[in-house]
């Protein structure tokens, strides 16, 4: 168990969570329900936290395998420095963004949710874990070296005619067999 | 790439076949239950409903009505799925049905394992329909506040008029269960992502095996349900009129239509656990039996050091038969009691020869800890575990089986690499040329690291140097190749490795060919 990430966890719940507080949110400002002020809220709550979760971290040791289309999400998050590479700062954030979704009914799955997802992130900061960007890894193209670009200009040695010759009295001693007359 | 109709048939047809069925079912289940006419039983409950007691339901607000018929559609869906879901994961039960003689057919085998693809579909078919359950069952608390009926109080969810909705759900046995069990799926769902299963599997396993708490809660969520039928339905018939009340009709129709009675009302029976209680027998039985299997212990006979970080294991075991293509899970209760590794068995039991053998490669702290303690002073007294699951039916052999012919495709970084198997690459060579057979096993051994480039001097391994490639192989190629060679005929792709090959074979397999040669792809993965 020593080595599990659970920052990775978290930002999948985190996720999950963003997207159950939109769904709710939408239910609850189309029901127009008592209260459907707070759904609006979570609405954009919810549209946030998907924003902020949705580029994965870098792992620590090992490959990272990135969520498609997530090197624009990398940049805005990065663009925030210690504010987004911080987990204490995520769970604390995720506790107080779910609070209000806990007073209206079709909000309080995704308060709890992200609740959970919050306290996962702050497991994840007690261990020391933090987050990295994935900045896609250039390859370094190297030029091929300087011999190779010019193809050869002379044609392979050959032996001279008289070699060539195919001698019929000697198959074996010859040289090689021609499949074309050799002329001089 | 055209994707020929013949190879997508022959490699995706089954499992699309399957799911198409399950979800006819599912459509039934569906019309079953959201039978407006299912007896008059029922109908008592729209009664319940505001505005209006007109003895037909038509002219109900329908958005009233509509709420707890999605739910209870959405339920019946969820209990199919909930029951079918644990089937595939009974996997010794499923190798002895692949393995007997009743399941003769390839195609059926092949079916059987794609037994984890099956419950992936059928748990993510339990997330979605528990989304669209809980919002329907969300509209219909808010409803059961407004809507209280005096009439007919035995009806009501809620103990008054206006009752906060929030209180309804965390005072009533389905509200409270159906909480936890949302949170359950919840935690299960956002565990068995990919990246969590591939990269921090212990967080899957664990979170997974929380489903025996979410089956247990499953079962009481409907006690006290919402759901009650009309018990003396002749008596008093929907839309009959009491003795206070008159219609605008005759007299004597008011005659006919008074009611007998007060309508009674019985709560329905929880019904998840008809669904739900076999599958889930089966399932502990099966863990049950794994237990006692593995209840043996092993011996370790031979520990052999290969480069690369990987170590051969020979083992020894009473009783233990395996097929060339099955796979052991390997349990060492001094690095840790209840990590279980799967291994490909790399060496078979035989009459002659009893110990079994796996080859491990040092890649996480399981295996690290796991070779610490084998080497340099290999311990005889370690119990291991093993358990035996078979995958896939035997490619070695060539008599009795339909084999014709074997391309042995080999991708490994290093040279190195190559010398875990080289004595029996060699000897299976040069067996097959003694027997004239020469074209019977191909091979070609790739080496992707074009770097460092080392080469394999020993004069023995002469076969494995001679078909030895650099750089990574080009599969369209080799799929050409091989598709010339062997026209209109069956070719099994069996692959093993990282997903992005696995990917690229897949999308070769179905495309189309002019040579008129089937792929079917065939995959190893434990993750």
């Amino acid at each position: 168990m020593g080595k599990i990430e659970w920052a990775m966890w978290a930002n999948e719940q985190a996720l999950a969570s963003g997207l159950i507080l939109l769904t709710g949110g939408i239910v609850g400002v189309a029901g127009q329900f008592r209260g459907w002020q707070f759904a609006a809220y979570a609405i954009a709550a919810g549209v946030f936290v998907c924003l902020l979760e949705y580029p994965r971290s870098k792992r620590a040791k090992g490959t990272s395998v990135e969520r498609t289309g997530q090197y624009c999400f990398t940049v805005c998050v990065k663009s925030f420095g210690p504010l987004t590479r911080n987990y204490y700062v995520r769970a604390f954030l995720h506790a107080a963004i779910c609070v209000p979704g806990g007073f209206m009914l079709a909000t309080v799955l995704g308060c709890v949710c992200l609740g959970i997802a919050s306290i996962i992130y702050l497991a994840a900061a007690i261990r020391g874990e933090h987050w990295e960007p994935i900045v896609p890894r250039k390859d370094t193209v190297r030029p091929p070296p300087a011999d190779i670009k010019n193809p050869p200009q002379n044609p392979p040695p050959r032996p001279p005619p008289e070699t060539r010759r195919k001698r019929v009295e000697d198959l074996e001693g010859a040289a090689y067999d021609n499949p074309i007359p050799v002329k001089d | 790439m055209v994707a020929s109709l013949r190879s997508w048939v022959a490699n995706e047809g089954g499992k699309h076949f399957v799911l198409g069925w399950i979800s006819i079912l599912g459509c039934v289940c569906v019309c079953v239950c959201v039978d407006p006419v299912a007896g008059g039983e029922h109908l008592a409950l729209y009664e319940d409903l505001p505005a209006v007691l007109h003895w037909t339901a038509v002219s109900l607000p329908v958005q009233d009505a509509g709420g707890m018929c999605i739910s209870r559609a959405s339920a019946s869906v969820l209990n199919l799925n909930c029951s079918l879901v644990l089937l595939p994961m009974c996997r010794s039960l499923l190798t002895f049905v692949r393995g007997t003689h009743a399941v003769s057919s390839r195609e059926t085998r092949r079916l059987l394992d794609k037994s984890k693809t099956f419950h992936v579909a059928c748990g993510v078919s339990i997330c979605i329909f528990s989304v669209v359950h809980v919002s329907a069952h969300l509209v219909n608390v808010v409803n059961f506040s407004v809507s209280y009926s005096d009439d007919f109080p035995a009806l009501n969810l809620a103990r008054y008029k206006g009752e906060d909705p929030k209180l309804i759900i965390l005072t009533t046995i389905p509200g409270v269960t159906g909480l936890f069990l949302v949170l359950i799926l919840f935690l299960m769902f956002t565990s068995s992502s990919y990246c969590v299963r591939l990269f921090n599997y212990e967080i899957f396993w664990y979170t997974h095996n929380l489903f025996i708490v979410f089956y247990i809660i499953l079962m009481v969520h409907m006690v006290g349900g919402a759901l009650k039928y009309q018990t003396n339905i002749e008596a008093h018939p929907p839309g009959c009129l009491t003795a206070n009340q008159s219609s605008t009709s005759q007299r004597r129709e008011d005659e006919e239509r008074r009611c007998g009675e007060e309508a009674h009302f019985q709560p329905h029976y929880p019904q998840t656990w008809l669904w739900v209680s076999g599958p889930l027998c089966l399932y502990c039985a099966e863990r049950f039996y794994r237990y006692i299997r593995s209840s043996d212990p092993v011996t370790i006979v031979t520990v052999i050091r290969h480069p690369c970080d990987v170590v051969e294991l020979r083992m020894l075991k009473k009783n233990f038969k395996a097929r060339p293509g099955q796979y052991v899970v390997l349990n060492c209760p001094g690095v840790s009691s209840f990590e279980n590794h799967p291994f490909t068995l790399t060496t078979c039991p035989t009459e002659k020869k009893e110990t079994f053998g796996i080859h491990l490669r040092v890649v996480g702290d399981w295996t690290e800890r796991f070779t610490q303690m084998l080497l340099p002073q290999p311990r005889m007294d370690l119990e291991i575990l093993p358990m035996v699951q078979q995958r896939r039916y035997p490619k070695d052999g060539w008599t009795g089986f339909r084999l014709q012919r074997l391309y042995f495709v080999w991708v490994c970084r290093e040279l190195q690499s190559f010398y875990w198997f080289s004595e029996l690459l060699c000897a299976l060579h040069h067996k097959l040329w003694q027997e004239n057979r020469p074209d019977y096993f191909n091979l070609k051994l790739y080496v992707s690291q074009k770097d460092n480039l080392q080469s394999m001097s020993e004069e023995k391994y002469r076969p494995l140097t001679s078909r030895l490639l650099v750089g990574r192989p080009r599969w369209k190629l080799l799929f050409d190749e091989i598709g010339k060679t062997n026209k209109h005929k069956r070719v099994g792709v069996f692959c093993c490795g990282p997903k992005g090959i696995s990917k690229t074979l897949h999308k070769l397999c179905n495309s189309a060919r002019s040579s008129g040669t089937t792929f079917e792809f065939n995959k190893e993965s434990f993750g």
